[in-house]
């Protein structure tokens, strides 16, 4: 006979929702009674496969699909069922909260790995693509034509400055955490 | 009653303490206390209190052994002093003065020590803690009944009649049924009709009765019964007194017509050139500024709006109302009452939406609320019965309710708890939308259906397979304005985990109930409390439900908290028994807890007179001391505190017996 896989037993730990509640603020988030407001009021949702309401329940049951799943990394942050929950649970930050989960336990995608590799070699998560030697750009000249500096006071006028920010993401082990791979900033310049 | 002759009394002296003989009892209250306490440990410090002569644990000190064992202790003479370590004193204190009693001890001999919610439910992973906070609170209670002096309760007479403040279905319920047992009945309505909200139905969950067919007969009842007075468009001012003296002052407010002359003829109201908003159709369509709320009012004189009344005088020509009743310039009067007793059934205010934006209720015309649907079905209501939008006055094609509206939600202005009203009207409402257009699409966005009611599950089911009406699960998110005035609504269908989207052409908002703007002035005024939701809070939630904390004030109906109509007439009628209690016994026993002033020691300063909120100091000429009234007292302390020279004493909290208190349980510290 064939065998039936007993595919309706999942494990339900806290092995998740205990690590979320560790910060004081989200602890309100086993308070969801699903009732779809989020979801419901998602900009995000209406376009690409996020259920925010999902999300919340697997959090709460410690689903590991919820991290491994690409649906928390479709949320753009707009805050708006944060403001609606009407069990004022704050959604937004447990979603973010999720994607640093996500990234301990190995799910990131390679788009925001590279994002942070930006980070660390410009200082920038979007930067200018420009440098102070370097010609001008559509930016640069849209930042003078409202009479502001050609080039930012940040990382762009202090390229010495990346150094420190990514000693910072050594001390912390961010380096480690999205495997990041450190050119210095002299051998930029060569 | 100790009323005595001030020059008699003197600071008696505390009892000689080494005839001071304790029997402490300490109760497991089943695995409470029990289940926390090392309870031998617990024994064996009890005995190295001073003056504890015997100390003793058992499972259930409140049960008729556990009585039993103290009673057969004070009669074998062991003890004269007993402290129970158990629960709150609230529920069994008067259980445990009643053996000391009827052991033929004096029962302010005793004191009880709440080890339970203090110390054992607090602390309930924390055994240690709870053991040390425990011991804490059996070294105060002991302590103090060290120093308790015997005391006689006071007995006061209870006068036959009932102030009830507010004439919705639950005032009028509770006033039948006193007057009909043969108490007298003033009855306080702030609107020129009694009715309260009930009077604005249509139909009722879930037996489809017309709410007038069956409130109206009633409203007549009590306009009929000789023992009611009822009192309309008239407030309550101030409360003094206490338990069956209260004295009430109450404010008529002028109706700028003579109730006693008017005939009801209504023949001012053609005459009256002035058409402004109907509050009673939540100002959906049109009254005169001379008016009756509605056809079948009680009492049914007319009332002229003063804030809208033009003065033109055509009401007031001999030819229009022959009996000369009205009177431009009339004032308010004022009146006062002696009653024995009071119910509080001030009813609810219901939530205004207005501050939900995403709903657009104020700015989007065809988004409405419950009660307002209510008189758009109501066949005396401004569109006699046929629901219309408001922007093209055409019966919708597609109605959407949504529920929880300002119910279980946790954001700062709203409410946390359930309505307990809005599933089911919504529920009536669509069903009869349903029944006079078959053909109309009606949704109801829903969490949970709280059908809990007898019927009233039944009556849900039917809803959705005999009308067709369809359920929709998932708290919408947002409404926007379509450019014909139909409504987009966005949520989620949560069956389908499935971002939903879709036009209607009216949305009623299952809009809940609260606590009324100023039940926090009649709660103040009458010296009761409220819960943390605002509604009038009960002296035990279970177990005294209608009593407030405040002897002889009831309160019945959805001032006490959300509920139906068969729940609020159940509690008009318990309200009712618990006053009619008091009455028939005609007198009641209160704790002896008043201040007292020792002549020897008063200096005559008479600071203390103005000080006290009860009014109870007076100042005795002939001795030239202060003499404070044990029965108007509520032993608030305030004059024991101010006095300079010492002289008032506080019973059952004398300061001697504080200190012993403070004393004991801070050297028990160290
Ligand atoms: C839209 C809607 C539909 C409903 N439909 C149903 C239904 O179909 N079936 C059902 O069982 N229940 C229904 N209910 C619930 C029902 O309305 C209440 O259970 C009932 O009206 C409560 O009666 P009450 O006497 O406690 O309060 P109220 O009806 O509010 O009466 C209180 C009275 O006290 C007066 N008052 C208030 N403050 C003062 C003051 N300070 N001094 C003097 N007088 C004062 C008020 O003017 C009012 O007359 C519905 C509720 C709503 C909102
Ligand atoms: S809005 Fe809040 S309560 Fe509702 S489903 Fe989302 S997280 Fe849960
Ligand atoms: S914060 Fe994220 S999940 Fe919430 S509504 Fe905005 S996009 Fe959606
Ligand atoms: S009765 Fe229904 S609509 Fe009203 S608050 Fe409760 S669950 Fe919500
Ligand atoms: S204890 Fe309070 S109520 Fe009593 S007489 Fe003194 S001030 Fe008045």
């Amino acid at each position: 006979m064939e065998k039936i896989t007993p595919n309706i037993i999942f494990n339900i730990s806290n092995d998740i929702s205990d690590e979320i509640i560790k910060d004081e603020a989200l602890r309100i988030m086993k308070a969801c009674f699903q009732c779809g407001t989020c979801t419901g009021s998602c900009p995000s949702g209406r376009r690409t496969a996020i259920r925010t309401r999902q999300i919340m329940r697997k959090a709460v049951l410690s689903l590991d699909e919820v991290l491994s799943d690409e649906d928390i990394w479709l949320c753009s942050t707009c805050y708006t069922c944060y403001e609606r929950c009407p069990r004022n649970i704050p959604v937004t930050d447990v979603i973010i909260k999720l994607r640093n989960l996500a990234t301990q336990r190995g799910f990131i995608k390679p788009a925001h790995q590279k994002v942070t590799q930006v980070l660390a070699d410009t200082g920038h998560g979007v930067p200018l693509g420009i440098t102070k030697n370097s010609e001008e750009n559509q930016w640069s000249k849209a930042r003078e034509s409202y009479g502001l500096s050609k080039i930012p006071p940040t990382t762009h006028s202090h390229p010495e400055a990346v150094l420190e920010i990514q000693k910072l993401m050594q001390l912390t082990n961010f380096d480690k955490l999205v495997k990041l791979e450190f050119k210095s900033i002299n051998e930029g310049k060569k | 009653m100790t009323e005595s002759n001030p020059k008699t009394i003197s600071k008696s002296k505390s009892p000689k303490e080494e005839d001071v003989r304790i029997g402490l009892y300490i109760c497991n209250c089943g695995i409470n206390i029990g289940g926390v306490l090392e309870m031998d440990d617990m024994i064996e410090f009890g005995k190295t209190l001073p003056n504890v002569t015997l100390c003793k644990k058992y499972k259930f000190y409140c049960s008729d052994n556990g009585q039993a064992e103290i009673a057969k202790d004070i009669k074998d003479g062991l003890i004269n002093r007993v402290v129970v370590a158990a629960c709150s004193p609230r529920m069994h204190e008067p259980t445990f003065r009643r053996v000391l009693k009827s052991n033929g001890l004096n029962p302010f001999y005793f004191a009880q020590a709440n080890i339970r919610e203090h110390a054992t439910w607090v602390n309930m992973y924390d055994h240690e803690g709870a053991q040390r906070i425990a011991k804490d609170h059996i070294r105060m209670q002991v302590a103090k009944v060290r120093k308790l002096k015997a005391l006689e309760t006071i007995k006061v007479k209870v006068k036959p009649s009932t102030l009830i403040i507010g004439a919705g279905i639950a005032g009028m319920n509770s006033a039948l049924d006193l007057a009909d047992q043969g108490f007298k009945v003033y009855l306080i309505e702030r609107e020129p009709t009694i009715g309260g909200h009930m009077a604005q139905l249509d139909k009722t969950f879930p037996t489809m009765d017309c709410s007038s067919c069956i409130l109206t007969p009633k409203m007549v009842d009590v306009s009929r019964n000789p023992n009611i007075h009822i009192m309309a468009y008239s407030e309550v001012e101030k409360v003094d007194g206490y338990i069956g003296n209260f004295e009430v002052k109450i404010k008529h407010k002028a109706h700028y017509i003579d109730q006693l002359k008017c005939t009801a003829c209504g023949a001012c109201v053609d005459s009256c050139p002035v058409i402004c908003a109907n509050d009673f159709d939540l100002n959906m369509g049109p009254r005169k500024a001379i008016y009756i709320p509605f056809p079948q009012a009680v009492p049914g004189q007319y009332t002229i709006d003063i804030d809208h009344c033009i003065k033109c005088g055509n009401c007031a020509s001999p030819s229009i109302c022959e009996p000369g009743a009205i009177i431009y310039d009339e004032e308010d009067h004022y009146s006062t009452l002696k009653v024995g007793t009071i119910i509080v059934s001030t009813g609810f205010d219901q939530i205004d939406p207005t501050n939900l934006k995403n709903y657009g209720y104020g700015k989007y015309e065809n988004v409405i609320n419950g009660l307002e649907m209510e008189r758009n079905l109501s066949s005396t209501g401004p569109n006699l019965g046929k629901p219309v939008c408001p922007s093209n006055g055409k019966p919708p094609h597609s109605v959407a309710w949504l529920q929880c509206v300002g119910s279980r939600d946790n954001r700062e202005g709203y409410h946390p708890y359930c309505s307990r009203v809005c599933c089911m009207y919504a529920i009536k409402q669509a069903r009869q939308y349903k029944e006079k257009h078959p053909e109309a699409e009606c949704y109801i966005f829903y969490m949970d259906i709280r059908a809990f009611g007898k019927g009233y599950e039944e009556f849900y089911e039917s809803s959705s397979h005999d009308f067709g009406i369809k359920y929709m699960r998932g708290r919408l998110a947002e409404i926007y304005e379509n450019p014909d005035k139909t409504l987009l609504l966005r949520g989620e269908d949560t069956f389908l985990s499935q971002p939903i989207a879709i036009n209607v052409d009216l949305v009623v908002l299952s809009t809940g109930v609260e606590a009324r703007t100023d039940a926090t002035n009649v709660a103040t005024m009458l010296g009761i409390q409220q819960t943390s939701d605002g509604f009038f809070m009960e002296a035990h939630p279970k177990l005294r439900p209608l009593d407030s904390l405040t002897a002889g004030i009831f309160m019945a109906g959805v001032a006490q908290g959300p509920k139906d109509i068969p729940d609020t007439v159940s509690q008009a009628k318990g309200a009712a028994s618990g006053a009619a209690i008091l009455m028939a016994k005609g007198e009641v026993e209160v704790d002896p807890y008043y201040a007292v002033v020792y002549p020897n020691l008063c200096s005559g300063c008479r600071s203390c007179i103005n000080l006290c909120p009860y009014s109870a100091i007076t100042f005795d000429e002939s001795h030239k001391v202060a003499y404070i009234n044990p029965i108007m007292c509520h032993g608030c302390g305030t004059c024991v505190a101010s006095c300079p020279s010492n002289a008032i004493e506080q019973n059952h909290f004398s300061g001697d017996q504080l200190m012993t208190i403070i004393t004991d349980v801070l050297g028990g510290l160290y």
